[in-house]
């Protein structure tokens, strides 16, 4: 979010008014300019996504259920969210996903980018596009791939190790396992777009900052440390943010995989959210559930922003 | 940049001509004088193809109706009907899994079918009354059964005659023993190479395993849709016999849901399985010759859940569309479309005064036909019916992996009450 | 292939290349290849549900259950590519998730570069509060705002038209976010010469920031491609003719009765399905390399 110290400050007004000749009519003709920019974005935004939230925020009051009449409830959704077992279940799962998901996934990318930008390694370009085809496959399909491979009666992965004298058991019926499972299989299908994001950061590290670096008498961690890290720090605070909000979100793999079970334990917030809203029929109460994750989220990100923005800070 | 933005520029306008083709053919085939009515459906079989044509003949009879269909998936009618219903932009006429029908129905979704079931025209008085049971919301019908079929066994013939077992089992008991003589552990290490049945243990086939066997036992789910009778010393002496037979057994894997439970049977590892009549033509795909046998007497009767499917008018639909729509459900029940129907659905026919002989043609339909009468409805007028089976889920998972049955059945009965008294 | 794998070394690594000189020889010569093999295992094993996948779409239908497991057919058929063929209206589903994941992205591209740019480049009120607000949008889940959405595109009578599915998508909170971050870290040199030479802010824009950020450009675009492509519920949810379908939530039609899918026609179709968007992150790459490579200013 924030720039590192090589780079000019964020807030950086030009010389002269921006787009103007002169100052008869520059601050009119920039606000035009401004508007114009934004509007297209904006007014699709506001249609399609702000007016929507407004929506769901008005029926988190209410007992709609989609269609038919609705009653203001007031705060009852609030309320029920807080005192029901299942939610509360349900956001503790979500945290423990979120606290497995993002370092894993986001740690993974950053080696692999780092990998994949060194030039002693044969082939680079053949591993790139092949550690990317995850992310292009459908989850759906990729989720029965892993089951066919974890399934402890007729999968591979349990037919192979038998040679060995190892069984898996069976992953994603043990209540235990099977939200590492869940996480696993999300990180599988997540890392190589963080992974892209870092290597097009990774590409803009000047080199002659590595052999200043060098000249200095730093080794390669040293190198990394003081160098890559800090010039990598604004792609680190994106990838963080969007790795959480993902992982905040998580639903596809676990709908398909686990439908929340064994015994809930892979429930998280959003496949409530589902089950409350289209299979209870119950859009006031997953509108409510859904504010309190977007509140949740925000919260977060907005520490995670600041925490990252001050060790920033401290490097310049 | 300039070459991309004009590339841009061109393949938008070209996608919006494209929209607004697509948009132009739309409003021409709404016109019109004839009432027209959507269906949707989720029968993508060769049921899908005998329901098109009775859809068909049903059009051609009469001038002042068009029934159009479109076919979806069952689990894609449920995840987009509320969206669409949301808009008006719904089906008219919608056909899905007749558990799901009671929560529609309780929001108002779904049309009030009391006069038409009233009406002696309706061709409705010789429906199978437990079929018409899965309808009723508060004593209000709001739907009429398409599918009503008794869950029964299917077994690998191949495998029982290896094992020396001539008779199929008729009670739980002899069910049990057999089940043992399939399961074979050739290197002993403790887990089977091959299993005598598959018991899923959540989200069964229809959720409809656990209470067919709780049935058996003269248990029960829930009564008259609003009182939890999970928490019975019957249904805790089924957990215990059926955790016991599966822990100590090992006649069944365990974690397994009815999705994986047909897959094991297709792949030839385990001898029965309890399903739908679907899993004949998926026996017959994977090259297993198969057998289908009532579900086995359980000690106080022999009993089986029922696979349903309903179909409802929803409240979108105007008047002169909903009498459009019970005429279609009239026409669906006469004899000879019924029967046309049960023959080529594969399920048995929906009127309890079509004979058996009428459809001995479909062997599988004729045998199913047979144990149609000890089946009932899953959880009628049951309106959070998916929280209920989602309770129901984890008392039987957690009892198969060796939890304390009393515990968990006064658990599931806790929470299976608290969602019942909030609808 | 060879294009991307014979990529010269560039400025990052022509700098780091340098420590190799100083090792001894053998490590010179085995270091490289024991880096290789390691990344090649973690490869292997990231591509093993993939080759999953290929090797089930050409299995016979007994062949996918069977026990024991096999990751090669023993029979290789192509029944189940012909059954999508036969089953669906498959040129039509194609066609339709070129014009729908491919409208999205381009018209998204557009509007959100152009937003980013004026959130990353010129200071003005409220700025922050908007940046707040939009990257805010991407924490509701998508459930939640679905159905006021269904609702309004149905106002509009968009539903089972293009327009319906697109529309609604044309920008995203998400690629405004991105490319603010990217268009944050360019360097300003550029543009402020220009403005003095009184240049106006979309020349800036079109000529100088637009040619500097191709690689986070392709990046986003394959994101929104590919997302979009493989998304299920939105096309499932706005067209409810199947000849407005997409290819995705097509296959789907190919579920058996309580859920039991052919897996065999699903990996068949999901490989067709992933085909196009395999070559286009082929292309996609090449370009990326290039232009990283060819952009002066550093």
């Amino acid at each position: 979010m924030t720039t590192h110290a090589t780079r000019p400050p964020r807030r950086y007004r030009p010389p002269g008014q921006l787009g103007g000749r002169g100052p008869i009519g520059g601050q009119a003709k920039r606000r035009l300019t401004i508007a114009g920019f934004l509007l297209p974005a904006l007014a699709i935004l506001t249609l399609f996504v702000f007016w929507p939230m407004l929506s769901a925020l008005r029926l988190s009051f209410t007992d709609a259920s989609g269609f038919g009449r609705e009653k203001f409830i007031g705060l009852e959704n609030y309320t029920e969210v807080f005192t029901d077992p299942d939610i509360l279940r349900a956001m503790g799962n979500t945290v423990l996903y979120t606290v497995m998901f993002t370092p894993l996934a986001v740690v993974l990318a950053l080696a692999l980018a780092l990998a994949l930008n060194s030039p002693y390694l044969p082939f680079r370009g053949v591993f790139r596009t092949w550690l990317f085809l995850p992310f292009i496959v459908s989850l759906a399909v990729a989720a029965f791939a892993w089951q066919y491979l974890l399934d402890p009666q007729v999968g591979l992965l349990n037919y192979w190790l038998q040679g060995f004298g190892i069984r898996i058991g069976n992953v994603l019926q043990d209540p235990v396992l099977a939200m590492p499972t869940v996480v696993l299989v999300a990180v599988w299908k997540n890392f190589a777009f963080y992974m892209i994001v870092f290597l097009a950061g990774l590409q803009e590290i000047p080199g002659s900052l590595y052999e200043a670096a060098k000249m200095d008498g730093a080794g390669p961690w040293s190198r990394f440390r003081n160098v890559t890290m800090p010039l990598l720090g604004n792609t680190t605070g994106f990838v963080l943010i969007i790795a959480t909000i993902a992982a905040l979100q998580a639903f596809d793999q676990i709908y398909v995989m686990t439908g929340g079970g064994p015994y809930k334990s892979t429930q998280t917030v959003v496949m409530q959210i589902y089950q409350s809203g289209f299979k209870d029929l119950d859009l006031g109460f997953a509108s409510a559930l859904s504010y309190v994750l977007l509140i949740a989220t925000l919260i977060l990100s907005l520490v995670q922003f600041f925490v990252t923005g001050r060790r920033e800070k401290d490097v310049g | 940049m300039k070459k991309l933005l004009t590339a841009a520029a061109v393949l938008a306008v070209a996608s919006l001509g494209l929209a607004a083709c697509s948009s132009g053919s739309d409003s021409a085939s709404t016109s019109g004088d004839p009432v027209t009515l959507t269906f949707w459906h989720g029968y993508t079989e060769a049921d899908g193809d005998v329901l098109e044509g009775i859809v068909d003949d049903f059009n051609a009879a009469h001038d002042d109706v068009k029934i159009e269909t479109e076919v979806k998936t069952w689990a894609v009618i449920d995840d987009t009907l509320l969206t669409a219903l949301s808009a008006d932009q719904g089906p008219d006429i919608v056909a899905m899994p007749a558990e799901r029908l009671p929560v529609y129905a309780s929001k108002g979704a779904f049309a009030d079918l009391t006069d038409f079931y009233a009406d002696d025209a309706s061709n409705t008085s010789e429906l199978n009354p437990q079929a018409v049971a899965m309808e009723t919301v508060d004593g209000t019908p709001y739907g009429v059964p398409t599918g009503f079929v008794p869950l029964s066994v299917f077994y690998n013939k191949a495998l029982f005659a290896a094992a020396g077992i001539t008779e199929f089992p008729t009670t739980w008991d002899e069910w049990v023993a057999d089940a043992k003589k399939l399961t074979v552990d050739q290197n002993g290490d403790g887990t089977p190479e091959q299993y005598g049945m598959v018991l899923p243990d959540h989200a069964t086939v229809a959720n409809g395993v656990w209470p067919s066997l709780f049935y058996g036992n003269g248990g029960d789910v829930v009564e008259d849709g609003t009182t939890a009778v999970i928490d019975s010393p019957e249904n805790a002496e089924t957990l215990e016999y059926w955790s016991k037979a599966v822990i100590d057994d090992k006649i069944s894997p365990t974690g397994v849901d009815g999705v994986k439970a047909d897959e094991l049977f297709s792949s030839g590892k385990v001898a029965m399985t309890i399903g739908g009549p679907w899993m004949a033509s998926i026996a017959k795909d994977n090259a297993i010759d198969y057998g289908i046998a009532a579900i086995p007497a359980g000690p106080k009767q022999q009993a089986a859940s029922a696979i349903g499917v309903s179909m409802g008018i929803t409240a979108q639909a105007d008047d002169a569309k909903a009498a459009a729509a019970k005429e279609f459900f009239s026409y669906f029940f006469e004899p000879e479309v019924a029967t046309a129907w049960s023959l080529g659905s594969g399920w048995p026919p929906l009127r309890t005064d079509i004979p058996a002989s009428d459809v001995a043609d479909n062997p599988t339909v004729a045998a199913l036909t047979e144990i149609a009468g000890t089946s009932r409805a899953l959880l009628p007028g049951v309106v959070n019916s998916s929280d209920v089976l989602a309770e129901m889920d984890v008392a039987t998972q957690k009892a198969l992996a060796g939890g304390d049955v009393p515990s968990l059945l006064g658990d599931a009965q806790a929470a299976i009450q608290s969602t019942l008294d909030e609808q | 292939m060879t294009a991307l794998t014979e990529r010269p070394p560039r400025r990052p690594e022509a700098a780091a290349a340098r420590p190799l000189a100083k090792r001894s020889a053998p490590l010179r010569r085995i270091g490289p290849w024991l880096f290789f093999a390691a990344m090649l295992a973690v490869a292997l094993l990231v591509l093993l549900p993939i080759i999953i996948i290929v090797f089930t779409a050409f299995k016979p239908v007994a062949e996918v259950n069977a026990f024991p497991p096999s990751l090669v057919p023993g029979d290789w058929t192509l029944d189940n590519f012909t059954r999508i063929f036969t089953e669906l209206p498959f040129g039509r589903l194609i066609l339709n998730s070129f014009v729908f994941a491919g409208g999205v992205t381009l018209c998204a591209l557009v509007f959100d570069s152009l937003a980013a740019y004026v959130l990353a480049r010129i200071d003005f009120r409220g700025s922050r509060v908007l940046l707040i607000v939009i990257v805010a949008s991407l924490m509701i889940p998508f459930q939640a705002t679905l159905i006021p959405i269904y609702q309004l595109v149905a106002d509009l009578g968009w539903v089972n038209t293009f327009w319906g599915l697109i529309i609604p998508r044309a920008a995203d909170a998400f690629g405004i976010f991105f490319l603010r971050q990217v268009f944050l870290s360019l360097p300003r040199d550029l543009d402020n010469a220009a403005r003095i030479d009184g240049a106006s802010e979309f020349r800036i824009f079109r000529s100088i920031v637009l040619p500097n950020a191709v690689p986070a450009l392709l990046t986003l675009g394959i994101y929104t491609f590919v997302n979009n492509w493989n998304d299920l519920l939105w096309p499932l949810v706005f067209t409810t003719q199947q000849e407005m379908g997409t290819i995705t939530s097509g296959l789907t039609l190919l579920t058996g009765p309580s859920g039991i899918v052919p897996y065999g026609v699903m990996m068949a179709g999901s490989l067709i399905a992933v085909v196009p968007l395999a070559v286009m992150f082929l292309f996609v790459q090449k370009r990326f390399i290039e232009s990283v490579a060819s952009t002066g200013l550093k």
